[in-house]
């Protein structure tokens, strides 16, 4: 199975233990396609995301001199797929020369230069752990097409804050993996999973972090699953209320509202993930 | 808002007699040129430095309760020796005379900040505001068309008598006066009777001769007037006028006929359209209304989410037009959207709102001059095409209104226990609309 990792930078630990896992599952991908790590408009989002703040710790802890201890990721809970030496991996170009796989950085995904290259890899699909909205022509460079995992169950919670907007909308927990297209993640889906809060999991951070570190085991488990031909896509059904479409698509949530959903979050019971396997909606075809 | 449109109508100054106009303020008191260039300086630097990133949205560390003060503030230092709200503080001019419309609409708002914070000198101003309105009343039962004194004045204007009769039925409420009723009943019975059989008001009364949809604010001063009156004929040319409004709705959501002929569809009036027609629709009972009014505020909401702003102007469908922001505008789809999560329980609207009161609150003028403290001007950029270099005082209304609402909501929200619980019902029966 050829598969293409996107990255938003090269500092990305998502996009890094993405690749890892991958590797790892014996799937290497034929290629890794980033933004620049000093990409304005991803620092302007990480800046306001994190705050100046982490910013700066994040930055000393990918290219300053590694620290003494193993604790050097921002998401710790990716330690196990960035495992290395006696630390973790610190950035794209070390997990490729780890495992062998070639990294191409692009100002823009959709540039006529990423296009080219990935009709050089010609990937039968890719995976999206972020970096620009990806364009028609960019999608239809993968033989199946390019997946995204998302922090909610589709098609409740569509957009941004997906988390916080599910506690706060009463909407189970859940992670979604599903094709891309030119919709905001309206695409076909291959696996909807709950994600009941983890024991002890009582901010957004963390949960956040959490889930990343399972949309990436089931992100591996996907590709797996596609290349055994046991899985197929379903497209999302269509929401439409009140003569509005698209009803489910969810805005950067204000920190007003980010407060009550926390508050809102300490009181859903919690369950182990064991259990959530258990009882959860698993769609495989 | 009349202005442009009662001076332009009946007196249509050129845009070269009003520029004069302007510049003859400027030299007759000169020191005005400071805080007018610094607010031009000002706002050209937070222009050019706003981040636009869909993960950002404005932020301030100012509580809403400090800033809907100096709203207030603001408003009451506008009141002028005869009672009335000055329409805008000019930086080249300064005050305007009293204004009859927007004296009325800004009577509920000034109550509905006394309710929440027990403050006299608000019920004080309201109080003189309506006697001032009592004494214009014409025999028609309607009230005069554009500024106080102005050439436009001797004739009654539908829209202005809307918007003062929801001051008067507020007044009535909150004074328990025969007379503000009996005021606002003939005001109700002069607008009924201009109406048009389709529902729309055109011919005289109207602007340019014209019927508009915006005029959804008449019907919604109508609907409170028969609440509070029982009488069928003020409810039905409610009605009336709504039916006329949603025959204009398009599938985008987008409502035909603003129909201002000679300048652009800014978001105020846009806004107007929307707000006139949900809580006509709230007050009547209409799905049909409050869902056409859902389907445009959820298009404005989606833009402003996406492009982190909204124009200053909007055609047909919502397609964007003049990049400035009209301020006043802002603040009324903050008011519907907050209306509209009372009565949907979606929470993109409040959560659209918060972003939408932060961006405001952060382009108000911060000055040692107490004319500029706490005014919202009509655009942003300061020089942008709806009333350029004022501070006007709808937009001081429409703000405090949006941020009374806030507050209102959130503490009922910080209140409730659990999460996803279903505020509809609560919402609908619970729900008191803005400046009401």
């Amino acid at each position: 199975m050829r598969v293409v990792v996107l990255c938003s930078s090269p500092y990305s630990e998502t996009g890094c233990a993405m690749a890892a896992r991958l590797a790892q599952a014996g799937r290497t991908p034929v290629g890794a396609l980033t933004l620049p790590a000093w990409d304005r408009q991803t620092l302007l989002r990480k800046l306001g995301q994190w705050g100046l703040r982490d910013c700066y710790r994040f930055a000393r802890s990918k290219v300053g001199p590694a620290p003494a201890n193993r604790q050097q990721l921002r998401n710790p809970y990716l330690q196990k797929m960035l495992a290395h030496e006696s630390g973790a991996f610190r950035n794209l170009f070390q997990v490729a020369r780890h495992y062998g796989f070639p990294v191409t950085t692009s100002p823009d995904q959709n540039s006529h230069g990423a296009i080219d290259q990935l009709k050089r890899w010609s990937p039968y699909i890719a995976i999206f752990t972020g970096g620009n909205i990806v364009r028609e022509a960019a999608l239809k460079q993968c033989s199946l097409g390019i997946l995204n995992s998302h922090l909610a169950l589709l098609p409740d919670i569509r957009g941004m804050s997906s988390p916080e907007w599910s506690v706060l909308q009463g909407v189970p927990l859940g992670i979604t993996i599903h094709f891309m297209d030119s919709g905001i993640d309206t695409g076909p889906i291959l696996l909807r999973r709950e994600f009941p809060r983890p024991p002890g999991c009582d901010s957004f951070s963390d949960l956040r972090n959490r889930m990343i570190a399972a949309a990436i085991d089931w992100m591996a488990e996907t590709v797996a699953a596609l290349e055994a031909g046991t899985i197929a896509p379903t497209p999302q059904a269509s929401k439409r209320t009140n003569g509005r479409r698209d009803d489910s698509q969810y805005f950067v949530m204000h920190d007003r509202l980010k407060a009550l959903a926390k508050r809102h979050l300490t009181k859903i019971e919690s369950t182990t993930l064991k259990n959530a396997a258990d009882h959860a909606g698993v769609r495989n075809g | 808002m009349q202005i442009s449109e009662t001076v332009s109508t009946n007196s249509k100054p050129s845009k070269a007699a009003r520029a004069l106009h302007e510049a003859i303020g400027l030299v007759r008191k000169p020191l005005r040129i400071v805080p007018l260039i610094s607010k031009i300086a000002s706002d050209a630097v937070s222009h050019a430095m706003s981040p636009r990133h869909l993960y950002s949205y404005s932020a301030t560390k100012v509580p809403s309760s400090d800033v809907l003060q100096s709203l207030i503030e603001w408003i009451l230092r506008a009141q002028r020796v005869d009672g009335g709200i000055a329409a805008y503080y000019s930086f080249l001019t300064g005050y305007s005379d009293s204004y009859p419309e927007v004296t009325g609409y800004i009577i509920p708002t000034l109550y509905d900040f006394a309710r929440m914070t027990g403050d006299a000198a608000s019920i004080s101003v309201a109080e003189r505001a309506t006697d001032w309105l009592y004494s214009l009343q014409m025999p028609s039962g309607g009230f005069p068309a554009g500024l106080h004194n102005s050439a436009a004045a001797i004739q009654p204007s539908v829209f202005n008598t809307g918007q003062i009769l929801q001051g008067l039925v507020r007044a009535h409420l909150e004074r328990r006066s025969s007379e503000s009723l009996r005021r606002a009943e003939a005001a109700g019975d002069w607008l009924a009777s201009v109406q048009s059989p389709d529902g729309a008001w055109s011919g005289t009364g109207a602007y340019q001769g014209q019927a508009h949809t915006y005029y959804s604010m008449v019907a919604w001063a109508l609907a409170e007037l028969a609440a509070e009156s029982g009488r069928q004929r003020h409810a039905e040319a409610a009605d009336k006028n709504i039916d006329w409004v949603l025959a204009h709705s398009r599938p985008s959501g987008w409502i035909e006929g603003i129909n201002l002929q000679g300048h652009p569809s800014y978001l105020h009036f846009v806004a107007y359209v929307i707000q006139g027609v949900l809580e006509c629709g709230i007050l009547r009972k209409r799905n049909d209304a409050i869902e056409a009014a859902d389907r445009a505020a959820w298009a404005l909401l989606r833009k402003f989410e996406t492009h982190k702003h909204l124009a200053g102007t909007y055609e047909t469908d919502f397609k964007a037009g003049q990049k400035f922001a009209c301020l006043t505008g802002n603040a009324q789809m903050s008011c519907v959207w907050l209306r509209l999560y009372e009565v949907t329980g979606d929470s993109r609207y409040i959560n659209a709102s918060l972003k939408m009161n932060e961006l405001v609150k952060q382009l108000l003028p911060q000055s040692s001059k107490r004319e500029l403290n706490g005014g919202v001007a009509g655009s942003y950029p300061i020089w942008g095409s709806y009333q350029p270099m004022r501070l006007i005082s709808w937009g001081a209304k429409f703000f405090a209104d949006a941020l009374m609402l806030e507050q209102r909501i959130l503490h009922e929200l910080e209140d409730a226990a659990a999460p996803g619980v279903s505020r509809l019902e609560a919402a609908t029966s619970e729900a008191s609309p803005c400046a009401s």
